[in-house]
């Protein structure tokens, strides 16, 4: 199969350790379920090294048209 | 909280649903009688009009809590309904919880009692699976009705119930109120041959005793095979195998082998499906089996929503005050909708009870129950798919409980989004140069009934005298006071100088409005937030509101008749809120796109374009005029002298507008480069480009970079101006501009006539099939192509030639030059030719078969047999040109007319879904339930308007904003330089350093 994320139009997925997931918590000041949503079977998914799973943060790093980059993040869900 | 008390702060709202219980505690009346009133006109105890359900009759007193109209909300009565109905609005939930639950046993089925061992175990293992996805689901913020779908979709597959091991049926609903199940039932054939078998043609009969002495069941007796005889008999769990037996016994009975092959070589011949009614109180008592851990594994909390409360035998009858009587004017009382709708069910209800005491056949009280489920049905909704709705004695469906709260006339858009307000005005609108644009033009009548409460002390004391004697009529006047104790007087022509003495302070005078009032002003459809603002109220005579026609743009306004809505502010944080945030020149830059909405229009700019394009000049008197309307009133040193005496350029004067240390320099859309040096402009021409609403490049600087105080009054004064300038040039067009010289028309007719002839060139290739046709085309659609491109070169070569033969000073020109209104294309069509008509994107080739119109020969693909318009506007048109004209055009109007539609509703849905977005204090946009949206807002946290509108370089110009910063510290430019220039030599170096330090300080 493709894989996706090798498209130019798809941004970097990464999946966040627990540290760094902390550390997004408490900059935003946030419950783990207030951030955006990603499904576990999205295809960005699909070929990063370790498997995201339900309850994963993941950061997506995108260029922007305003700022060069923008950084989101987005918790796995089923 | 009392029943009618009035709650002061909600703390949280629950829904569920209500215990019928609930319905008779806080019943104020049981409703018996479908009368309204007696005779004499008075309420009929127990009836619908019982005055114990509150008063609307002004003097009577509400019998419950002693209020009168006005101050009784009502109180709710109840009707016992002989039989329970289903309620329509949960007619999807019964559905689901009866294919999810046993019908034996009405407990949850996840798992197939038959097919997998610890059938119970594994079920409650699935209801903590539901459970734990609805905890998910909350935390998700997601639809939990979701796990209650997926949950009843795996109970409905199952066969046998875990729990009791009974067989369960599918359940088929017939909308809107009725379930059947689909049950098994015994074969007819079976039937028919125990007929057979006790009638037999030859040999001995056989009696039900005697099949039932060979099944030897104690189960399955004779009265069973009696049933089964006469069809009442239903199969239940274990039937199956009872029934083969049976066949067996008949076989052997009466010795017919094949028979018993038959019958017992398969289970399905032995039954069929039958559809089993499930009447409404066969459901309750199913629902009310339904234990309630089973439930809460569902998503319902089954201490406030238990589900055979879906099933109603009470009837809540509302408050008289909800469904008033009016008295029409001949006497006669008219009922409303719901009236109506309750005295059906209560005239059905007594009927049905009568019956069912009469003893009457079951057939009679199943058709009294349906027309009792009608009638509760439409009562609650009468626009239920499948039902016909219940109708007026005129004829028109009555409008029922939920088309009250439904849609754009509802309760919710109609009456509690859309409220209609006091102190509002509408009127006509009309323009007015001499205006600011904060202003609006406020007629006279408008401003004598729109107030405004002036609280009086010691220091507007006299003021507020005046305007109380002044009374109502006279303009600054007064239409009422408000005294100390309260009290609300009325101003009148007589009573106002009596009045006027008894003013003291404290008393609250609601004067008019008067000129420096804030108002808001609003033109629908209000699409963005620029189309409500804060104008100023200027007072004027006659019956319009006057504007600024600076500030069209922003409404989408114009003057051909459209109205505009004004609302009088009435408290004081009110009017400063609007003043500070609202005020037309705040909103003058556009957040849509960062630069500004409101500027110089039409006639402003062919004003500006007239005195800078070719920079004329002016004496004295001449400048003075042109200026009159702004505040310069003191002329710059003249340009030079001509003749002897003084003139001013164009340029000049405009430079006067602009602040005195303004540098900018853009291409204008006349395509010179404008060039402002130090608040003088030097060359260039000023026009849509640089004074234009939707981002003129001065207004835009003006706004962003000095004030927005300093962009309106740079607007208004522009505007001024340019009007000015217009009178002093005269600025007029008629037909005569758009005509060309005759070799120009001979031109043109050349163009055309060379453009038939390579039409006709192509057309023969086609026909010789010499075509090659484009790539990804076929031949046809290739030829269709060649011959519009063909044709659109020909009607701008026409324009060309037009084009070249108008002056520089045409006004059609100068219009389309400076970008006041009109193009080059619409020049073109007027004095060249008007050019290719289009329907869908091609040429027209529709009308007749094979040709568009009788006057063509069929399959003839010339170019004037589909659309092409050979003359100009000027000339006029021909009849086959003016109609093909017709059908290009009224695709036009078509186009917007769905257009509108559409994007209005796309609109709504985006502003819908949008407006609980918030942007919170740490830059995040978050929803209600504080979930991210955006980490940053616009992912670099700016405003589109504080942004520079250049394309180039930066957003934010981080490096610019810090020289400005540190220009605005020092005095000049060497004591900045000082500054930062700066530094402290490296001190007490040792001598083992100086080779560095020799480096450092640049050089041997």
């Amino acid at each position: 199969m493709v894989d996706v994320s090798q498209h130019e139009l798809v941004p970097d997925h990464t999946i966040l350790d627990g540290d760094e997931i902390e550390g997004v918590l408490e900059e935003y000041n946030i419950k783990k379920t207030d951030l955006p949503k990603i499904k576990r079977t999205d295809p960005a998914l699909r070929d990063l090294e370790a498997d995201a799973e339900a309850g994963d943060v993941v950061r997506v790093t995108r260029d922007s048209r305003t700022t060069d980059r923008a950084v989101v993040y987005r918790l796995v869900v089923e | 909280m009392s029943a009618q008390g009035t709650p002061q702060e909600i703390g949280q709202i629950s829904f569920g649903l209500m215990d019928p219980e609930e319905y008779r505690e806080m019943s104020a009346t049981k409703v018996i009688t479908a009368d309204t009133y007696d005779d004499d006109g008075f309420p009929i105890d127990m009836g619908l009009m019982d005055p114990r359900l509150g008063v609307i009759d002004p003097g009577l007193e509400c019998k419950t809590c002693g209020k009168h109209s006005g101050s009784c909300n009502g109180h709710f009565g109840h009707i016992e309904l002989a039989a329970p109905v289903i309620h329509v609005g949960f007619a999807k939930l019964i559905r689901r919880l009866l294919r999810g639950t046993c019908r034996e046993c009405s407990r949850l089925t996840p798992v197939d009692g038959r097919r997998e061992a610890d059938a119970e175990d594994k079920a409650e293992q699935r209801k903590d699976h539901y459970r734990e996805q609805l905890r998910r689901a909350k935390e998700l913020n997601k639809d939990p009705s979701d796990v209650l779908k997926s949950a009843i979709r795996e109970c409905r597959k199952v066969d046998y119930c875990p729990y009791c091991g009974a067989k369960q049926f599918d359940i088929k609903h017939e909308k809107p109120t009725t379930y059947y199940e689909i049950i098994e039932v015994p074969h007819g054939e079976l039937s028919k041959r125990l007929e057979r078998a006790m009638d037999p043609p030859e040999g001995e009969a056989v009696r039900p005793t005697d099949i039932a002495e060979e099944l030897d069941d104690n189960d399955f007796g004779a009265d069973r095979i009696r049933e089964l005889l006469s069809g009442s008999y239903r199969p239940d769990r274990n039937d199956i195998e009872k029934l083969k037996n049976l066949g067996r016994a008949l076989g052997r009975l009466n010795d017919l082998d094949e028979l018993d092959v038959d019958v017992s070589s398969s289970a399905e011949y032995l039954v069929e499906e039958d559809m089993d009614k499930l009447m409404p109180s066969d459901i309750r008592d199913w629902f009310e089996e339904i234990p309630d851990q089973d439930i809460d594994a569902l998503g319902i909390n089954p201490e406030r929503s238990r589900p055979e409360w879906m099933i109603l035998t009470v009837l809540p009858v509302p408050p008289v005050t909800a469904r008033p009587s009016i008295t029409l004017d001949n006497g006669q009382r008219s009922e409303d909708d719901l009236t109506h709708k309750l005295v059906d069910i209560i005239r059905i209800n007594q009927r049905f009870m009568e019956n069912r005491e009469a003893g009457a056949p079951q057939l009679i009280i199943e058709d009294l129950w349906e027309l009792l489920q009608y009638h509760v049905t439409t009562f609650m909704d009468n626009e239920i798919s499948g039902t016909p709705p219940a109708r007026h004695r005129s004829g028109r469906p009555l409008k029922t409980l939920s088309q009250r709260l439904k849609g754009k006339e509802g309760r919710f858009r109609g009456s509690l989004s859309g409220k209609r307000v006091n102190f509002s005005a509408r009127t006509v609108i009309s323009p007015d140069p001499t205006l600011s644009l904060n202003e609006v033009g406020v007629p006279d009548r408008v401003a004598t009934e729109m107030t405004q409460t002036m609280n009086v002390n010691e220091r507007n004391l006299d003021e507020a005298q005046r305007y109380v004697a002044n009374g109502p009529e006279t303009h600054p006047g007064a239409n009422y006071v408000r005294r100390h104790d309260g009290r609300r007087l009325k101003v009148t022509e007589k009573n106002c100088e009596e009045l006027a003495e008894k003013v003291e302070p404290g008393w609250e005078v609601s004067r008019h409005l008067i000129d420096g009032d804030i108002v808001i002003f609003n033109r629908q459809p209000s699409l963005h937030r620029m189309s409500i603002m804060a104008h100023e109220v200027v007072v004027m005579p006659y019956k319009t509101f006057r504007l600024n026609t600076t500030v069209c743009p922003p409404y989408n306004a114009d003057f051909d008749g459209d109205e505009m809505n004004m609302h009088a502010l009435q408290n004081e944080e009110a009017r400063a809120e609007a003043r500070v945030l609202m005020r037309v020149q705040e909103q003058m830059l556009s957040p849509r796109f960062g630069e500004n909405i409101i500027g110089a229009i039409q006639d402003h700019i062919t004003g500006t374009y007239l005195l800078t394009h070719t920079n004329p000049q002016f004496n004295e008197t001449q400048a003075l005029d042109l200026l009159r309307a702004t505040r310069i009133d003191e002329l710059p040193a003249p340009d030079g002298e001509d003749e002897g005496e003084a003139y001013w350029t164009g340029r000049t004067l405009f430079s006067e507008l602009l602040p005195d240390d303004l540098n900018l320099e853009f291409v204008s859309s006349a395509g010179d480069t404008v060039v402002i040096e130090d608040g003088q402009m030097l060359e260039g021409t000023i026009d849509e480009d640089a004074v234009g609403a939707f981002g003129g490049e001065v207004v835009d600087t003006l706004a962003k970079e000095y004030s927005k105080t300093r962009g309106r009054i740079f607007v208004n004064e522009i505007a001024a101006l340019s009007m000015r300038t217009m009178m002093h040039f005269g600025f007029s067009i008629s037909i005569d501009d758009e005509s060309v010289p005759p070799e120009a028309e001979n031109q043109i007719d050349e163009a055309i006539d060379n453009a038939y002839e390579r039409v006709q060139e192509l057309i023969d290739v086609y026909e010789r099939g010499e075509m090659e046709p484009l790539p990804g085309r076929p031949l046809d659609e290739t030829l269709e192509m060649k011959i519009m491109s063909t044709l659109s070169k020909a009607r701008d070569t026409a324009g060309d030639i037009a084009e070249d033969h108008f002056g520089d000073a045409n006004p059609a020109v100068i219009m389309a030059d400076s970008g006041a209104r009109g193009s080059m294309l619409n020049l073109t069509q007027m004095a060249g030719c008007v050019g290719q008509q289009a329907v869908r994107g091609e040429r027209i080739n529709r009308g007749y078969e094979d040709r568009t119109l009788s006057h063509f020969k069929p399959n003839d693909l010339s170019a004037d047999a589909h659309g092409f318009v050979e003359a100009s506007y000027r000339t006029g048109l021909g009849p086959k040109e003016f109609f093909f004209h017709a059908m290009g055009g009224r695709e036009g109007l078509v186009d917007t007319a769905v257009r509108t539609s559409k994007s209005g509703y796309l609109q709504r849905r985006l502003i819908n879904a949008l407006s609980e977005l918030e942007t919170q204090y740490d830059g995040t946009v978050r929803d209600t339930s504080d979930t991210i949206v955006q980490f940053e807002f616009g992912e670099d946290g700016t405003s589109p308007v504080h942004n520079s509108s250049s394309l180039e370089g930066p957003t934010v110009d981080v490096e610019e904003i810090a020289n400005r910063v540190v220009d605005e510290e020092f005095e000049d430019a060497a004591e900045r330089e000082d500054f930062l220039a700066r530094e402290e030599g490296p001190t007490n170096i040792s001598e083992h350093a100086d080779d560095w330090w020799m480096e450092a300080a640049g050089g041997d």
